[in-house]
Order: C-alpha cells, then sequence, then structure tokens
C-alpha cells in the first residue's frame, strides 16, 4: 500500500472543501471496497477524507412519504429497520444477500453503491484494463468471462457492476442525493446514476470529482410482493452470477431489476408491460440486443428462469 | 475482532478511524484457566484444527448469537417482519463470512449452537 495522508471530516462543507483542494483524494466510509483496492495499488489516493463522522448515518421519513435513508447508514442497519423490513422489503432482502455480516457492519449506503467491478482482469495489475488504466486494452476479450457482463458491454469493457443493494434501488425507483464541490445538491435518479462502460469504463457513475453523496430516498411504498433472488455459485457469501429484483403486483404488473449481467443494475421499463405474459416474454425484451460471449451466455437464460422463480414465488 | 459490540474485519479498517473504540479481539475474552464458555465449546466440540481462523472464528460467533436476539435479518430469515429465530441455518448462514480452510465447519456449528442453546 502506498503512503497516504488522512483527514476526519467534522461537516459535509469541510469535506467538500477538502476534496476540492486535492484531486487525489478519496471519501473513506466503510473502507471494505477502498482500502482492499488500496491494498493492490489499485487505488492510489494521497489523501483519505473520513466522512464517518458528517452525522449522515440516519433513516428519515421523506415529505413525500418516502423514506430518506443517509450515505453513512450500515448495510446492517439498513437492512434491519423496521420501516425497511415492512415497506421495502426487497431492499433488505439484496442487502443481506451480499457480502457478509461482518462487512455488512461496516459497508455503507453510499459506499456499496459506488463499490467498484470484481472483474478478475480489473482485479489483477498484469493483466490490460481501461478500467484501471484507460487506454491499456481490456484481457477480458478471449479470456475468462463467465462472469461477466453479457449486455451493454462494450469494446472497451465486459465488466459488471456488483452490488446487490443497487438492484434493488433500481427497481424501487430509488434517486441519490449529492453535494458538488460548489455545495449545490442534486438528485441523481439511480437509472441516472451507474453508466455503461462506452469507451470510458474508467467512469463509472454521474458523479462529479469530489462529489459527496448525502443519501438516498425511495418514493412512497409501492406494496406488492417483493422478491430478491440471487443465482451464485456458493450459497452464500459470493457475488452474483444473476440476480433479480422484483415487486410484482396483484394484477400481475410489477417492477424488475437484474444484477451481474451489465455495467448497471439492468432494468428496462419497456420489457415490464410483457411481464404478465411470462417470464420468457419479458426477458426476451430486457436482454434483447445482448452481447454475450460463449462462456457467459448461459446468463441469458439464467435470467428468464430466475424470473420464472420469482413469479412463481410471487403467486404463492 | 468486535468493535463497539459490532464484529467487523480488522484487515478492511484503519486503526486512525477508530479512536475512542471499545475494541475486544480474542485475547479479550477469557484467558487460560479462566475461558469464556464459547472458547470452552470450542475445545469441547473439536471446532478447529491447525487454529489459524479460530480468533475470527469465535469473536464472529459472540457477535452472531448477539446479532439474532437483537432480531437483525439475515439471507435465510423466512419473514422479515418475524422476530429472527436462533436456528443452525441462522448461524450457519451468518458464519459464511468466517473461512476454515481446514473444514472444521460441523464442529464450529455443534460449538456455537451448544452456547446458542439450539440442536445444530
Ligand atoms: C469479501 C467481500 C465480499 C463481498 N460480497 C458482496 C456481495 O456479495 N454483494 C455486494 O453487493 N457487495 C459485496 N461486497 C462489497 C461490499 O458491499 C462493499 O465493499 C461495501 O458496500 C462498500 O461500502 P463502504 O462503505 O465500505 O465503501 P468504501 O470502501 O468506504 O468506499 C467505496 C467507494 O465509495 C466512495 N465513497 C464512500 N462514501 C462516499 C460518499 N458519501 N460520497 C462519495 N463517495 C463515497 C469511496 O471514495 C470509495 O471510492 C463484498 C466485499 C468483500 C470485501
Ligand atoms: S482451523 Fe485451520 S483454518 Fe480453521
Amino acid at each position: 500500500m502506498r503512503s497516504f495522508s488522512y483527514e476526519r471530516a467534522t461537516s459535509i462543507e469541510a469535506a467538500l472543501q477538502a476534496a476540492a483542494r486535492n484531486v487525489d483524494a478519496r471519501f473513506i466510509a466503510g473502507g471494505t471496497n477502498l482500502l482492499d483496492l488500496m491494498k493492490l495499488e489499485i487505488e492510489k489516493p494521497s489523501h483519505l477524507i473520513d466522512v464517518n463522522g458528517l452525522g449522515l448515518d440516519t433513516i428519515e421519513k421523506s415529505p413525500e412519504g418516502g423514506l430518506r435513508i443517509g450515505a453513512l447508514v450500515r448495510n446492517t442497519d439498513l437492512a434491519a429497520d423496521e420501516t425497511v423490513r415492512r415497506d421495502y422489503g426487497l431492499l433488505s432482502r439484496a442487502l443481506v444477500a451480499g457480502a457478509s455480516g461482518q462487512l455488512r457492519n461496516k459497508a455503507t449506503t453510499a459506499g456499496n453503491l459506488l463499490q467498484r467491478t470484481r472483474c478478475p482482469y480489473f482485479y489483477d495489475p498484469n493483466q490490460a484494463c481501461n478500467k484501471r488504466q484507460p487506454g491499456s486494452g481490456c484481457s477480458a476479450f478471449g479470456g475468462v468471462t463467465r462472469q461477466l457482463g453479457v449486455i451493454g458491454v462494450s469494446e472497451a469493457c465486459l465488466a459488471t457492476q456488483p452490488s446487490d443493494m443497487a438492484v434493488a434501488m433500481r427497481a424501487l425507483d430509488a434517486v441519490v442525493e449529492t453535494r458538488g464541490a460548489s455545495g449545490a445538491k442534486r438528485s441523481i435518479p439511480i437509472g441516472d446514476f451507474h453508466r455503461l462502460p462506452g469507451d470510458t469504463p474508467h467512469i463509472e457513475t454521474e458523479l462529479e470529482p469530489g462529489e459527496l453523496i448525502t443519501g438516498v430516498v425511495l418514493p412512497p411504498p409501492v406494496g406488492g410482493k417483493q422478491i430478491y433472488r440471487k443465482v451464485r455459485d456458493r450459497a452464500s457469501y459470493a457475488f452474483a452470477l444473476v440476480s433479480v429484483g422484483a415487486v410484482i403486483h396483484p394484477d400481475g404488473s410489477g417492477q424488475v431489476a437484474v444484477g451481474g449481467v451489465a455495467h448497471k443494475p439492468w432494468r428496462v421499463e419497456d420489457a415490464e408491460t410483457e411481464l404478465s405474459k411470462g417470464a420468457r416474454a419479458m426477458s426476451a425484451v430486457l436482454m434483447e440486443g445482448a452481447r454475450p460471449t460463449e462462456q457467459n451466455k448461459f446468463k441469458i437464460s439464467l435470467v428468464e428462469r430466475t424470473l420464472e422463480a420469482v413469479l412463481k414465488e410471487a403467486r404463492e | 475482532m468486535i468493535v463497539d459490540g459490532r464484529r467487523i474485519n480488522s484487515c478492511l479498517t484503519l486503526a486512525v478511524m477508530h479512536e475512542g473504540d471499545a475494541i475486544t479481539t480474542i485475547e479479550g475474552l477469557g484467558e487460560p484457566g479462566n475461558l469464556h464458555p464459547i472458547q470452552a465449546a470450542f475445545i469441547k466440540h473439536d471446532g478447529f484444527q491447525c487454529g489459524y481462523c479460530t480468533p475470527g472464528q469465535i469473536c464472529s460467533s459472540l457477535a452472531v448469537i448477539e446479532e439474532i436476539n437483537a432480531n437483525i435479518p439475515s439471507h435465510v430469515t423466512k419473514n422479515l417482519t418475524d422476530q429472527v429465530a436462533i436456528t443452525a441455518a441462522e448461524i450457519r448462514e451468518r458464519m459464511s463470512g468466517n473461512l476454515c480452510r481446514c473444514g472444521a465447519y460441523s464442529n464450529i456449528l455443534d460449538a456455537i449452537s451448544d452456547v446458542a442453546g439450539v440442536k445444530a
């Protein structure tokens, strides 16, 4: 790990100013992704700004009747919150399907959204990776791609966004709230927050340099059966091959987002009109334009089957 | 290790971020001749072989029992709005973040179940 300096910010303004002073600085929240990447020297910040003391760790009712989740709320606390369990069960389910108990005790709402890909070529500094080193190429092409993306991929990058929580938030129409370097507030719908790789896979979200996430807002509860189904190589403590987060209403309509297939939680609102016709009809539209490799084309049928299982559970 | 009552991974945090926090490691639980019940249970049930993972397994198990008592749900919790029950399935799922290369898992589960008062 390279040496770095560290400070504990005591207000949002101080954190923003510290970030503006040093373009190499990073905010640190739970640290469970950033420190891992710093040890591997994939992330090389010269300065860390600890944002744990900003008071952004509460869950409150929003004026619209939804829920405002602070950026520093721990994944454990969010999953265990009484209102979340009752009204946004999908979110609780997605959270407890991710990582481990000890990691969720540290991991935060903002850090989880910003966690970086688990693509093995990103993690191995001996391999070419346009995300790690823009312009160096992508060793995943012609390599081992079983875990990697199948839709929305580009010539430059096959990586997926690995967050379970983000899939639930996408299906629930969450909005990410931020403060920019100038202090200005922004609200970014979760569907616009993560970007597709295109030819700039190192730019993963809409955040500007030095922009701080302050919270995530969920709209008022939508009811329905809320289900998160994660398919992985091991029953616990493993990232998703494919996951489906869904809200299914009694009339058969619903909201569906898919994880493990793209550089962002994958949701196609137009595909949801097909939902009442069944999993095959909906996933045909949802996965239209997919460009899988020989090794990961199984993910296309796995999406359909996982959605089928979700619809079956919703009928029970 | 256990920080302010919660288990976390010591390798993924910085000491400087924990000024003033209460930190408990295996050394803080018991000592020879005066073992913590969970330490004694690991010995009774042969919950280890090489012992490399054991400090983490023991700290984690204590916190797992408390997480269940505090009604924190897990991936195997059936109904999110019911009080979480202490069962072997709950313990197994919650311990998945502690790997044991020797594969002492079933005896680790026996040791925790013994202390938690459930049938493994
Ligand atoms: C072994 C292991 C297994 C895992 N398994 C899963 C899994 O199955 N599913 C899953 O979803 N996740 C999994 N994870 C990832 C885990 O969920 C993330 O590491 C965690 O959510 C990151 O949150 P954090 O608060 O620790 O982030 P940090 O490491 O503190 O930060 C991550 C990034 O976010 C930035 N950041 C943090 N807070 C803010 C803010 N307020 N504003 C702007 N930027 C900010 C940081 O600068 C950094 O770039 C796993 C992790 C590990 C180590
Ligand atoms: S006892 Fe050897 S690793 Fe667990």
